[in-house]
């Protein structure tokens, strides 16, 4: 990874370690930037952070460790739902709602990791597809619990802390979601650098070396199935919670597809790469279907096409291309 | 005797199934390249049999012609579109092959707009008949017959024919097979383009059953991807039988216990691939 | 905690500067409804009608341009909805907002349009509930118990007896499924079997089958349109056509999917709000236009006909209260406005804002080489049996 090459390369130069420091800042005072001055997108700004740490979520288990899903989505609209009944039923802090969520999913994660991650490759990429589609039978069936085909209303959200409301504006929201995305993209980093992120890196290339050195390798992609399945619930429960709406369409095929295109959009296994592609891929949809409701796709497929033909490993191939116009050639990354 | 009409139905749905996948099995398990627009090639092949049929081709030659067609524009789309991607990596074909999915589903729309159109079965083929015990409609028994039939020409041209035995050659170790004078670009381009005819006949025969529409290429996706997975990538035996397995296992299951119906193609999904994680007929080498 | 407060004030008084706000003589009308995806014809139905509408009575009203702002939904997608509905009202700084295909993106944008005050017209979500759930919402479709409670009163008598109820699972079918059957019942027929078909079937043949060993008199449907309806109603054809089972049903003969489904439909009876070949001279224009407009193969359909009277209440407000029409002004205006629609003539009712309208029991026949509805009974002014039921 650049980041990390960067940091021993220019460790030497101490303008070299600010400036990495300031680039990590960038997206971070970006976020804040829109807040200040774009106040009537927020709304769209909260729907792209919680995207963001949707993708971020996939990254880990797919970037990281490997494993091929097409049914993401089942986390993020367990998280969504759990956290949407909580709200409903149980309390309408935010907070709580959002740990216990995590918690859930995360639960749940570990379950399904259980049931399916004894497999690979094609095999486990339709088991993930049929655990999803199953998971949205049962929402639209268990109409009680969940409002079915009509979606689960959620009443108004308690004040953050007690005292910030969720203002009609979207401001309180954002930050919330801003707030909680930070917390878990530190932890992301950790993961991804720690001895047990190394390992998945491992796995990822080689699951039968691993296993010849010794590495439980299931049992590593079990955790790390777990935690994107709780990174990908806060995602999930953070849209129930600002959006005060949960639909069928959280758990669906195309939410886990479009998550996956954010992903690889931006370029997977570059910390910033979801950042970039769940973003881009949000505002340029938004932007398209203003401009044409009926073809807005024709624009978004060009773009993805575009990406691929004319970068390596999406658009953070960009980050890259304007990092070797400023310093000149630098190592190769992760 | 009833029991008999629900297996039938479920043959005949698992023939559909397999006549638009079996395209799949060969772009994505030969060539093993994440190939999603395979729904996109088959739905330009039903617009285009739409044309053909409203110049007055007969049903069967609208399908011939409109296959032959979509395998000219696959072979093109090798070229241009899929050759360089063959070193990208999985991801960037599955981005790439998406993205052309979505270019050409806003095409089709602005072009013929979003409803549905009639691929109008001829009336030789739309009737029913005595199949003894009762009447059955035409049409299924047409599409269990034409399955067969493809099945029975595929398994003959990959295992059977020299242009198999060098496919299989050029899969299996592409650089040995140059070694040996074959031409594996152009093999792979044929190949690809039958992969996409494949696609687009098997749109045209099925379209009474998956009704063309411009989102087709997406909606039945999935459908097509879990064939092709739940057979074993690249193993046109193991597509056949898992189509026919999970036709019979949805229709059937959703007979019996039509509460469950939902449930049905998924779960026999899960339980089958959970029973047999390497594909109902893993292949050890291609095809 | 004071930063914050800084903060928002900022961002307030910013997107009071970055929002584009309306010039005096513009009113504009945002519209969230389904342009893309597989309900990608609705969007599009509506988008025809307001320009016929729109060609018909001029793009402004008294001198102020209604100019209709389109946002792509996806499909069912609350949240999606609900962003959309923030967008056009604190951004685009819409003054009414209409479409709304599918109930739960109706139901999501339900406290935005109270808090907002926003007068919102439902062209087409068909659950009874929704114009409960807000009152600043007002319906110009139907509801499916109103269409549905006709059809199987009209089967009980004349001589139908025996029914089996197959509807696509999801909330709009348990609607349809559950008045059909409670009124059949109530009326004394008897309801054999209730199918509940997944909404992504292709292959329907199994569930027909089930419903061949019954034999019924009768099959009722109800399916969310497009290629699931088609299916449903060609695999009654060739199944059980020739077993003497009818088909009764509400919006699946609708005009947009009855030549794809072709002359097998022909004799097939059904109740809706709407039919094409209604004769007034409201629903001969938009016919007319639509054709000249769009193609000679467009018809109007339940779709258009929502977009086309709500693009009429909205006209008569502006021009009543003239361009800073407020939400309370609309919806009391509206409240027990009798008008005409191509439909025939309709009323908004007074205390509950949804849609009183005639129900037309039609059969599919031929005319000119061309299948249509034909209407042959009307049940003149039907009010949703829901609300009767539920009193608020």
């Amino acid at each position: 990874m650049s980041e990390a090459a960067g940091n021993k390369g220019l460790a030497a130069a101490p303008i070299g370690l600010r400036l990495a420091s300031v680039l990590h800042l960038l997206p971070w005072a970006l976020a804040l930037l829109v807040y200040v001055v774009a106040g009537g997108y927020l709304s769209l700004g909260t729907h792209a952070l919680i995207m963001i740490l949707f993708a971020l979520s996939l990254d880990l288990a797919l970037g990281q460790a490997g494993i091929i899903t097409l049914g993401h989505a089942a986390f993020f609209g367990f998280g969504a739902y759990a956290a949407g009944i909580f709200a409903t039923h149980l309390s309408n802090d935010p907070l709580l709602g959002l740990v216990v969520a995590t918690v859930l999913t995360g639960l749940f994660g570990v379950f399904v990791g259980i049931l399916i991650l004894h497999t690979a490759g094609v095999t486990l990429m339709m088991l993930t597809l049929a655990i999803s589609a199953l998971l949205a039978e049962f929402a639209n069936q268990a109409h009680g619990l969940t409002g079915g085909d009509d979606g689960l209303q959620v009443g108004r959200m308690a004040p953050l802390f007690g005292l910030f409301r969720f203002d009609l504006r979207g401001h309180t929201s954002y930050l919330y979601v801003l707030a909680a995305l930070f917390v878990w993209s530190l932890v992301a980093w950790r993961i991804m650098r720690s001895p047990f992120g190394r390992s998945l890196d491992g796995i990822r290339q080689n699951p039968r070396r691993m296993r010849a050195i010794g590495t439980p390798v299931w049992r590593r992609l079990v955790v790390a199935y777990g935690l994107s399945a709780a990174m990908a619930g806060t995602a999930g429960a953070l849209e129930a919670q600002t959006t005060r709406a949960v639909g069928l369409g959280a758990l669906s095929v195309l939410a886990s597809g479009t998550v996956l295109v954010m992903l690889i959009l931006g370029g997977t296994r570059r910390y910033y790469g979801a950042f970039l592609g769940a973003t881009v891929y949000v505002v340029v949809q938004d932007f398209a279907a203003q401009i044409d409701p009926f073809r807005w796709m024709f624009i978004i497929g060009i773009m993805l096409m575009a990406v691929v033909l004319f970068l390596e490993n999406g658009l953070v191939g960009l980050v890259d291309v304007a990092g070797r116009a400023l310093h000149g050639p630098r190592s190769p990354g992760r | 005797m009833l029991d008999i009409t629900i297996l039938l139905d479920g043959v005949a749905y698992g023939m559909v199934l397999f006549i638009i996948s079996v395209g799949l099995t060969v772009t994505m398990g030969l060539m093993r390249i994440v190939n999603l627009a395979h729904g996109a090639f088959a739905m330009i092949g039903g617009y285009l049999a739409t044309m053909l049929l409203g110049a007055g081709l007969p049903f069967f030659a609208a399908a011939i012609v409109a296959a032959a067609l979509v395998g000219i524009v696959g072979a093109v789309a090798e070229l241009a579109i899929y050759r360089p991607l063959y070193r990208k990596g999985e991801l960037a074909q599955a981005l790439m092959t998406f993205g052309f999915t979505f270019v050409v589903i806003a095409a089709l729309t602005t072009a013929f707009g979003t409803g549905i159109r009639t691929l109008p079965v001829p009336p030789t083929l739309s009737g029913v008949v005595d199949i003894g015990f009762r009447t059955y409609p035409t049409y299924r028994l047409f599409l269990v017959a034409v399955g067969l039939v493809l099945a029975l020409l595929l398994w003959l041209l990959i295992d059977r024919s020299s242009y198999g035995a060098r496919l299989r050659a050029a899969v299996d170790n592409p650089r040995m097979a140059s070694a040996v004078g074959i031409d594996v670009n152009l093999l792979f381009t044929v190949t690809f383009a039958g992969g996409c005819a494949l696609a687009a006949f098997g749109c045209v025969i099925g379209a009474a059953l998956m009704p063309l529409e411009p989102y087709y290429a997406l909606r039945y996706l999935v459908l097509f991807l879990v064939v092709v997975g739940v057979g074993g990538i690249g193993n046109f035996k193991g597509s056949f039988v898992a189509a026919i397995a999970l036709g019979i296992i949805d229709t059937g299951g959703k007979f019996l216990v039509p509460q469950a119906a939902a449930y049905m193609f998924y779960g026999a999904v899960l339980i089958l691939l959970l029973l047999r994680p390497h594909g109902l007929m893993p292949a050890k080498s291609a095809a | 905690m004071k930063k914050m407060l800084l903060l928002a004030l900022c961002g307030t008084g910013l997107t009071w500067a970055t929002a584009t706000a309306a010039p005096a003589d513009t009113v504009k009308v945002g519209v969230i409804a389904t342009f893309s995806g597989p309900f990608a014809r609705w969007g599009e139905q509506f988008q025809q009608a307001i320009k016929v509408y729109q060609k018909q009575h001029g793009t402004s009203v008294k001198g102020n341009t209604i100019d209709v702002i389109y946002r792509d939904d996806g499909g069912p997608d609350p949240t999606r909805a609900k962003q959309l509905a923030e967008e056009l009202i604190l951004r685009e700084k819409v003054q009414f907002l209409g479409g709304f295909v599918f109930t739960p993106n109706a139901l999501a944008v339900a406290d935005i349009v109270t808090e907002a005050k926003m007068p919102t017209v439902i062209f087409n979500a068909a659950t009874a509930v929704v114009t409960r759930k807000s009152p600043y919402f007002v319906r110009t479709s139907q509801t499916i118990p109103q269409v549905t409670v006709p059809i199987a009163q009209w089967a009980f008598k004349n001589g139908v007896k025996r029914v089996i109820t197959a509807v696509s699972d999801y909330a709009p079918g348990y609607d349809a499924e559950q008045y059909f059957v409670k009124t059949f019942k109530a009326a004394g027929g008897e309801v054999l079997e209730s199918i509940r078909i997944p909404l992504a079937t292709t292959d329907f043949s199994p569930f027909y089958e089930r419903v061949l060993q019954q034999k019924p008199d009768v099959l009722f449907i109800f399916g969310p349109g497009g290629p699931p309806t088609v299916g449903m109603i060609n695999t009654w054809a060739s199944r059980l056509k020739p077993a003497g089972i009818r088909l009764l049903c509400t919006a699946e003969t609708q005009e947009i999917d009855l030549p794809k489904i072709g002359p097998v439909a022909l004799g097939v009876v059904s109740a809706f709000h709407y039919t094409e070949t209604v004769d007034n001279p409201l629903n001969k224009a938009l016919w007319a236009d639509l054709t000249a407009m769009f193609g000679k193969n467009t018809v109007p359909d339940l779709a258009s006909a929502g977009a086309y009277d709500a693009m009429e209440l909205i006209y008569r407000a502006v021009a009543n209260f003239g361009p800073q029409v407020t939400g309370d002004e609309a919806i009391g205006f509206w409240r027990g406005m009798a008008l005409d629609s191509p439909r025939g003539p309709i009323k908004i009712d007074e205390t509950t804002r949804d849609i009183i309208q005639n129900v037309y029991l039609r059969k599919v026949e031929e005319r000119d080489g061309k299948l249509e509805n034909i209407n042959f009974e009307t049940v003149p002014m039907v009010r949703d049996p829901w609300k009767d039921e539920h009193p608020e």
